[in-house]
């Protein structure tokens, strides 16, 4: 990767204070994550959570670097047809008939079967050459010529062969095509990772990355967070809204909620013109959330409960 | 810095996280960049190159502060001065000093033992240094068990010349005189012993525990799951999860690789109409995979019981490759517990069993009965039926002829006995009624085995 500007990348606090900017407010572990990812050339395998921003990090960061950012998105049954190359075979085909005459007048005069097949030979193999080749996500990235930022996202979705396919890239920066040969990165791309965790990942894959696992923040970051992404919100109501989310990620939930819901929340609470949360405003907006209906159904009986925990910690706390 | 970050991972290797040398090096160039500065960065960067997944990042982060907090503690001895932790025993050795100045002037030629002199002298760094470089000889770091900590720590002792100052206080005895030194060196030297018991401490605590686990945890698989007490049983449930997650992903893969059968040409055809007949997307005739129909019965009577919560836990930590299990308990009557698995979690479920279905006097007859009723006819010829028990039928009549329908209409009948071969169809045990209807008899006892039973059932399907 050519990183045009050395001294953005040139410590930790450098990078957190200006993703900051950016409006991406994240954990020194975080920042310390990407300073090393570009020093020393390694992916990033994120985890954590769904919701706490670990497809966002890779965009902030090709923000950041400002170098293109491709994404692939991983599922069951992806292939290296989908993620590396395939040949154009439509193309393929509308040549071989394009160039039926002239494949008859090079074989013209020629004796015999032997003497064709060695003037075929001849012309090499047009068609498996740089011309018919569609790359895919994974040969974009390494043939870039400036570096880019590859987001593998959901890697835990992909099978496990594809995991193994992996490793190739993520090490060495290349990927073998047999009709080609060895593609190596003309700049090597910092690849970011990202998994959910559906399925434990193999020891090889990880022993190539860098780990960084991304927890719910904490109220004091989560209030930075808020604060950057609604700015308009009162600070009162901030921390009320942190308060009572981080109440919610105690209890048994089937899903509880993340960075992102209490985000939408946030956002929904001012456009309502919400001043000070009660019982009411929460009832009426708890679908934004907790994303089913039995967790509707857990929490709203400990409404009030949860309230009056939510304003002990607001007058006791920071 | 190499030696430091060496030793750090030594310690993390012993208690046991799986740190390549790959690792190793990724985390000295992390931390050639980020620098000992800043302890939280340093213990990211160390966290990230090192531990690749939760559990390992929350022990690597607790061992970082245990490790680098003792090492800056007393920074100016040599780095295995780890121990010491003592802001009190410094502020009383200060007020023995001024005692010890007096009697150094008066009767310090009497002590000639260099323990004695030390002691005397009060030389906590060099005190320090002298454990640590004796515990080195008396192998403290390569303690694998908490039994060895008494015997290291009395190794130690004598290397620094216990033996001398002991006959040295022997002889100082003899007069009346030295009382007064002689408890005071008494005294010196238990505390010494503490210093001593400390470091041992520490030392086995950083290096040595995590091995002797690994030590236990191989001796369990052996075990037999019946003399297996509360105390392992939690280390136990860990350990079938564990073997259950190998079987898991080596079956899962084999899978995969039958998936492509032969060419199917009528498709192929179909599918390439569109190209003027060029053959360019292939079709293939996938391979239907069956997964095994699973029925397991678990007498739960006795001493089967123990057997019984292992295989069960095995089975439905294997649900990744075995999705259709049903599973029956009895010990008199028999039913089907396939839903508490569902409802509850696996622990939570196999509590609840024990407590509704065991404790009852076994009747193979009567729970075969009950089984023919419920399960029967669900049986056809590609389910595996797994029975563990150990045949003790309280000499009522086994019903045999349920049992030998069973294997007619089923693929496969294992029969697991947790008794070894040599006590069947002793006393009630009617194991020969019903051996002529199995496909296999296996005795079952220790983990290994059933790892290896329920490993062979896998392949075969």
């Amino acid at each position: 990767m050519i990183i045009r500007h050395q001294d953005k990348i040139r410590s930790p606090e450098e990078i957190r204070k200006n993703f900051e900017k950016l409006g991406y407010i994240c954990s020194d572990s975080i920042a310390t994550a990407v300073y090393l990812a570009c020093q020393l050339q390694k992916p990033i395998l994120v985890e954590g959570p769904p919701g706490v921003g670990k497809t966002e990090l890779a965009k902030k960061t090709s923000e950041y670097l400002s170098s293109p950012l491709i994404r692939m998105q991983c599922y069951e049954g992806l292939d290296e047809a989908k993620a590396l190359y395939e040949w154009k075979y439509g193309k393929q085909l509308l040549y071989t008939q394009l160039l039926k005459d002239q494949l008859g007048d090079v074989m013209r005069g020629a004796k015999g079967l032997d003497e064709s097949v060695e003037r075929l030979h001849q012309f090499g193999d047009i068609f498996y050459s740089e011309e018919f080749l569609e790359t895919r996500p994974l040969l974009q990235a390494l043939r870039e010529p400036e570096g880019a930022i590859l987001l593998i996202d959901e890697i835990d979705k992909a099978d496990q062969e594809f995991e193994a396919f992996l490793l190739e890239l993520l090490s060495d920066y290349q990927v073998s095509i047999p009709e080609i040969g060895t593609v190596k990165a003309t700049s090597r791309p910092i690849v970011i990772l990202t998994s959910n965790n559906t399925r434990e990942l193999g020891d090889a894959l990880k022993r190539r990355c860098l780990h960084l696992y991304i927890p719910f923040p904490d109220p004091k970051l989560e209030q930075k967070i808020i604060a950057s992404q609604v700015p308009d919100m009162g600070e009162a109501l901030r921390k009320q809204v942190v308060e009572f989310v981080k109440q919610l990620r105690q209890m048994a939930l089937k899903k509880v909620p993340a960075v992102s819901e209490s985000i939408d929340w946030a956002r929904a609470l001012l456009l309502l013109n919400v001043e000070n949360l009660d019982r009411d405003w929460i009832e009426s907006t708890l679908n934004l959330l907790l994303k089913f209906q039995e967790d509707i159904e857990v929490v709203e009986p400990e409404l009030n409960q949860l309230l009056q925990k939510m304003r002990q910690a607001g007058a006791s706390g920071p | 810095m190499q030696q430091v970050i060496g030793d750090f991972i030594h310690s993390l290797r012993h208690h046991g996280l799986p740190v390549s040398p790959a690792e190793t090096l990724d985390a000295l160039h992390a931390v050639k960049l980020i620098g000992f500065e800043n302890p939280d960065q340093l213990k990211s960067a160390l966290g990230m190159t090192l531990a690749k997944n939760l559990p390992h990042r929350l022990q690597l982060e607790e061992l970082f502060d245990q490790f680098f907090q003792l090492n800056t503690e007393s920074p100016d001895a040599s780095e295995e001065s780890l121990s010491q932790p003592p802001t009190d025993t410094t502020d009383d050795t200060d007020g023995l000093k001024n005692d010890s100045e007096i009697h150094r002037d008066l009767e310090h030629s009497e002590i000639t033992s260099p323990l004695g002199q030390m002691l005397l002298n009060d030389d906590q760094t060099a005190i320090q240094v002298t454990i640590a470089g004796n515990g080195q000889a008396a192998g403290a770091s390569e303690m694998k068990l908490f039994t060895q900590k008494a015997q290291v720590s009395y190794r130690i002792l004598q290397q620094m010349g216990d033996r001398e100052l002991t006959r040295e206080l022997s002889e100082l005895a003899d007069d009346a005189q030295n009382a007064e030194l002689i408890e005071d060196i008494k005294q010196r030297r238990q505390r010494l012993l503490e210093q001593i018991k400390d470091y041992v401490e520490q030392q086995y605590l950083l290096f040595s525990e995590k091995s002797g686990q690994n030590l236990r945890e191989f001796n369990l698989q052996k075990v037999k799951l019946t003399n297996v007490d509360h105390s392992h049983m939690h280390q136990m449930h860990r350990l079938v999860q564990k073997a259950a997650k190998q079987l898991a992903s080596m079956h899962s893969r084999r899978r995969k690789v039958t998936k492509r059968g032969l060419l199917d040409v009528r498709k192929t055809i179909a599918a390439n109409a569109a190209y003027d007949g060029f053959l360019f997307h292939t079709k293939w005739k996938s391979t239907r995979i069956e997964r095994p129909k699973v029925m397991v019965l678990c007498d739960v009577s006795g001493s089967v019981s123990r057997v019984a919560r292992f295989l069960l836990l095995f089975l439905y930590s294997l649900q990744d490759v075995l999705p259709r299990v049903r599973s029956f308990v009895f010990a008199s009557n028999l039913g089907e517990v396939t839903d508490e698995f569902s409802r509850l979690d696996i622990e939570d479920a196999l509590a609840h069993i024990m407590d509704e279905w065991a404790n009852r006097p076994t009747d193979y007859g009567c729970a075969l009965e009950d089984f023919k009723q419920l399960a029967m006819s669900d049986i056809d010829n590609k389910t595996t039926v797994i029975m563990l028990g150990d045949a003790r039928n309280n000499n009522s009549d086994g019903k045999n002829h349920i049992w030998s329908e069973v294997y007619r209409r089923s693929q496969r009948v294992i029969w697991l006995n947790p008794e070894s071969r040599y006590s069947w169809d002793s006393g009630d045990s009617i194991m020969k009624e019903y051996a002529p209807y199995c496909s296999v008899i296996e005795p079952c006892n220790s983990l290994r085995d059933l790892s290896r039973i329920l490993g062979s059932l896998l392949k075969n399907s």
